[in-house]
């Protein structure tokens, strides 16, 4: 079985989502025993892929092999068992429990209920500490660093013999010493025949470990080739980001050069030293990747987070503070829409004033004539597809939900409106809208930033870009013709 | 909430899709009390009276006032376990504060000798500084509030033994004390606690449908976070709803106080549960965001027939548990069963 010369073979797979194909037909093998990287931009589909290959998603069609034979797992313990285990940016690991306890969780041998010692246990141990001497069995997890406890899954993922291990971003958390350390152990996985699927966003990664590289691209496979035959970087941007011709945005001359938001020097804990202007009716981008500070810097200008430094709206200090800044006359549109902006169980009509409820109330009574035409009024305004505004939130698509929480923002009537990942899981239709209602709102007279990681969601739109990565601001441009996306990919993964 | 819908479909759907899920829930256990009064009136010897109905409403008086706060706060998602210790505490104080000084040889006969109302002031501010003292662990220590109040349960009933020594202050009162827990609206018998439940519960149900500050009550407990986010002071109207509701215990406790011219350390016993029942009964969630104090009136309806249909019964009080959590099993599973399907 293991003379195939592919561990793993993907056919014509599929993968659709209301209104998106994330995954288009897409068909590659990956060699056993090597380090086969993925990358693709946020929403290329990579995730999604890995998500059936560990059986947390089904496919609609098409066919994956393991060692030959049809693979089809159906949950996440199924796939190990299969022989295919996973390494999840966030650990699986249980903090309050030893290292030998996490070692063997889940795959307990017992004896009427009782935990067995066995030849396992020693198993992992020993393959414990051929990755990682320091480690001490007895040791409570928690007092692991990060890179420590990956170490501990890798372990009881090798030790089950897996054929294949996925990491999933496994650089995201841990240092650069840590790195090189985690990449002397990928080293020795291939060495003692296991294939390692490697994701990661850091192109110079990529070209540190891997033998062979998948780029995906709006959910199609662009090219699987070995990394000795990539030219460089370059070439590889090039096949991320494809022959994209950002229509849509045109340019416009800024007629009032009046700053609406200053930011001076800003820093926290994931921000460092950010400074710029945004001026009234102005749109501006701020990309980078996941874990740059997007999200991070939108929340500290809205007050959700501390930080040091100046913020002046129109010309005016306001305290830190999210009923603060609505009141100064900002409002944002947050990341997570389900969590952090929607109240999913209360109706759609109660959803909407909630940011400015003075104007639906006189001196605290609701008025609630003004309220339902306030709801009805935004439904046909954002083409909210719902059949009453008495409808739960939660029963609305992810495009509409997102159209509510948009609604809310507008109705509290903002000089500058934040958006954090405005489009993320809309489909395109709502996307295209949402794209309509940022130029007509720009065109208004409103400013707009918007935090993002998909480019041509930034170069469609904004008429400024800032690149972040690790919480600096990298570089900042006019958006235009002249604007190389490849050199803003190069930026934002690192480059210099 | 208002019961409309765009206009196209308003004539073809039938009127139980046209409600908000909370008012058909409302409805839905309004039916079940109707059913249960019908089939006590028809089977329980005695209870076939108007009497009797009139009874249903009074006879829980002291619940319903406690459910309004205890509801509100569960709507937040948000426990309070207080309230009986509450009622105890403040009832004790209210008689302490108003026990003539100096006129004894009883320790337990001599109180501070203020004046009423000055009695009553403070003895309603001791109440309040358990709900300031709920919000406190709640609102800046982030507590869960079930740890919190079952603490300031045992706090309030804690200091109430110990200012009666374990047991009650009854004696010294003057005569105004009594007045209020026991005179009845001129020509009936309704109590005046009873008027007062009446009134509560109105401007509660108010409050809680038409005004903004009722409105910001649902928004936390949908989703506090998104309710920060979008500008409500989301620890301040915590703290609110906390002191609010231990000043509505605090009114039970010096009703109550004056219906038995007594401070009575053990008095009210339980009623936190009582009152989380029927606030559960109606319709409340736990997860937050949806109820009404209306279906937690209905809630106490309920309770209130179980109870007297079980006595007309000649049921020994042994079985009155038993009966509630018999009546609380079939009505929540009722209840998540028609909104299951309901919601499709």
């Amino acid at each position: 079985m293991a003379s195939t010369e592919n561990v793993i073979e993907i056919r014509d797979l599929v993968k659709v989502f209301p209104g998106v194909r994330a995954v288009d037909d897409v068909s590659f093998d990956i060699k056993r025993n090597t380090v086969h990287c993925l990358v693709g931009e946020n929403g290329a589909g990579k995730s999604t892929l890995i998500k059936i290959l560990t059986g947390a998603y089904a496919r609609t069609s098409g066919s994956t092999l393991l060692n030959g034979r049809e693979y089809v797992p159906s949950d996440p313990r199924d796939a190990r068992q299969q022989g295919v285990s996973t390494l999840y940016q966030e650990l699986n690991v249980v903090d309050t429990l030893t290292v030998e306890d996490n070692l063997t969780l889940g795959l307990e041998d017992t004896t009427f209920g009782f935990i067995r010692k066995t030849d396992k246990i020693n198993d992992m141990i020993r393959v414990m500490n051929s990755l990682e001497p320091s480690i001490h069995p007895k040791q409570k997890v928690s007092t692991l660093s990060v890179a420590q406890k990956q170490i501990v899954e890798i372990a009881k993922a090798a030790a089950s013999e897996s054929d294949v291990i996925i990491m999933d971003e496994p650089t995201a958390a841990i240092t650069e010493g840590e790195i090189k350390r985690l990449f002397g152990i990928i080293q020795k996985l291939r060495d003692q025949n296991v294939t390692v699927i490697y994701i990661s966003h850091r192109l110079d990664e990529i070209f540190a470990i891997g033998d062979y590289v998948t780029v995906l691209r709006d959910g199609k496979h662009i090219a699987t080739k070995p990394l000795s035959e990539v030219d460089g970087r370059q070439e590889l941007i090039r096949m991320m980001i494809g022959r994209t011709v950002f229509e849509g945005y045109t340019s416009k001359k800024r007629t009032v050069p009046e700053v609406v938001l200053q930011v001076r020097n800003l820093s926290n804990e994931k921000l460092q030293d950010i400074s710029f202007d945004i001026h009234k009716g102005e749109i501006v981008g701020f990309y980078g990747l996941v874990g740059a500070g997007k999200t991070e810097l939108a929340r500290a200008i809205y007050g959700a987070e501390s930080f040091k430094g100046e913020v002046l709206l129109n010309g005016q200090p306001y305290k830190s503070a999210p009923d603060k800044a609505i009141a100064a006359g900002l409002a944002l549109v947050p990341e997570e829409r389900r969590t952090q902006g929607l109240f999913t169980i209360l109706t759609v009509r109660s959803n909407i004033p909630v940011m400015n409820m003075k104007d639906i109330s006189r001196t605290g009574w609701i008025n609630s004539a003004r309220e339902r035409d306030t709801a009805l009024e935004y439904i046909d305004k954002l083409n909210i597809a719902t059949d009453s505004p008495e409808k739960e939130a939660a029963k609305l698509s992810g495009g509409n939900q997102q159209k509510v929480v948009l609604s809310k923002c507008l109705f509290a009537d903002a000089d500058l409106l934040i958006l954090d990942e405005p489009t993320r899981g809309v489909d395109v239709g709502a996307k295209s809208e949402i794209y309509n209602i940022i130029r007509q709102l720009s065109d208004e007279g409103k400013s707009i930033m918007i935090c993002s990681s998909e480019l041509p969601e930034i170069m469609n739109l904004c008429d400024t870009i800032h690149l972040l990565f690790d919480g600096s601001l990298k570089a900042s441009m006019a958006n235009g013709a002249d604007v190389d996306s490849e050199e803003i990919l190069h930026i934002v993964t690192g480059g210099e | 909430m208002a019961t409309t819908t765009s206009e196209q479909v308003q004539t073809k759907r039938s009127f139980s899709s046209r409600i908000s899920n909370e008012m058909f829930i409302v409805l839905l256990m309004f039916g079940v009390l109707v059913l249960l009064v019908v089939t006590a009136w028809i089977f329980v010897p005695g209870f076939a009276q108007v009497q009797t109905l009139v009874n249903l409403v009074t006879n829980n008086w002291y619940i319903v006032i406690l459910g309004i706060g205890v509801t509100f706060l569960l709507i937040t998602k948000n426990f309070d376990l207080s309230v009986g210790g509450v009622v105890a505490l403040t009832g004790v104080l209210a008689v302490y504060f108003s026990q003539a000084a100096n006129v004894s040889q009883n320790e337990l006969a001599n109180g501070l000798g203020f004046p009423y109302p000055v009695a009553v002031v403070l003895a309603l501010l001791g109440a309040m500084s358990i709900g300031a003292l709920n919000a406190f662990f709640v609102v800046r220590l982030k507590v869960p509030s079930i740890i919190v109040t079952l603490g300031t349960m045992m706090v309030a009933r804690g200091i109430a033994q110990v200012i009666t020594q374990g047991a009650q202050r009854n004696t010294s009162l003057p005569q105004v004390f009594g007045v209020i827990g026991n005179a009845a609206v001129p020509g009936t018998t309704v109590k005046y606690s009873v008027v007062i439940m009446i009134v509560l519960i109105l401007v509660a149900f108010i409050l809680e449908r038409k005004t903004v500050t009722g409105r910001f009550t649902y928004y936390i407990g949908a989703n506090s976070d998104a309710a920060r986010l979008s500008g409500i002071k989301v620890n301040r109207h915590l703290a609110l709803l906390f002191i609010l509701s231990s000043l509505l215990a605090g009114i039970t406790g010096l009703l109550l106080a004056s219906e038995f011219k007594a401070g009575v350390s053990g008095r009210a016993t339980g009623y936190e549960f009582d009152a989380l029942v029927v606030s559960l009964l109606g319709g409340v969630s736990i997860a937050g965001g949806f109820g009404s104090v209306l279906g937690m009136l209905v809630g106490a309806l309920i309770l209130s027939t179980v109870q007297s249909a079980a006595t007309g019964l000649l049921l020994s009080p042994d079985w009155q548990f038993t009966l509630k959590a018999v009546a609380v099993f079939l009505a929540i599973l009722a209840q998540s069963y028609v909104l299951k399907r309901r919601k499709g």
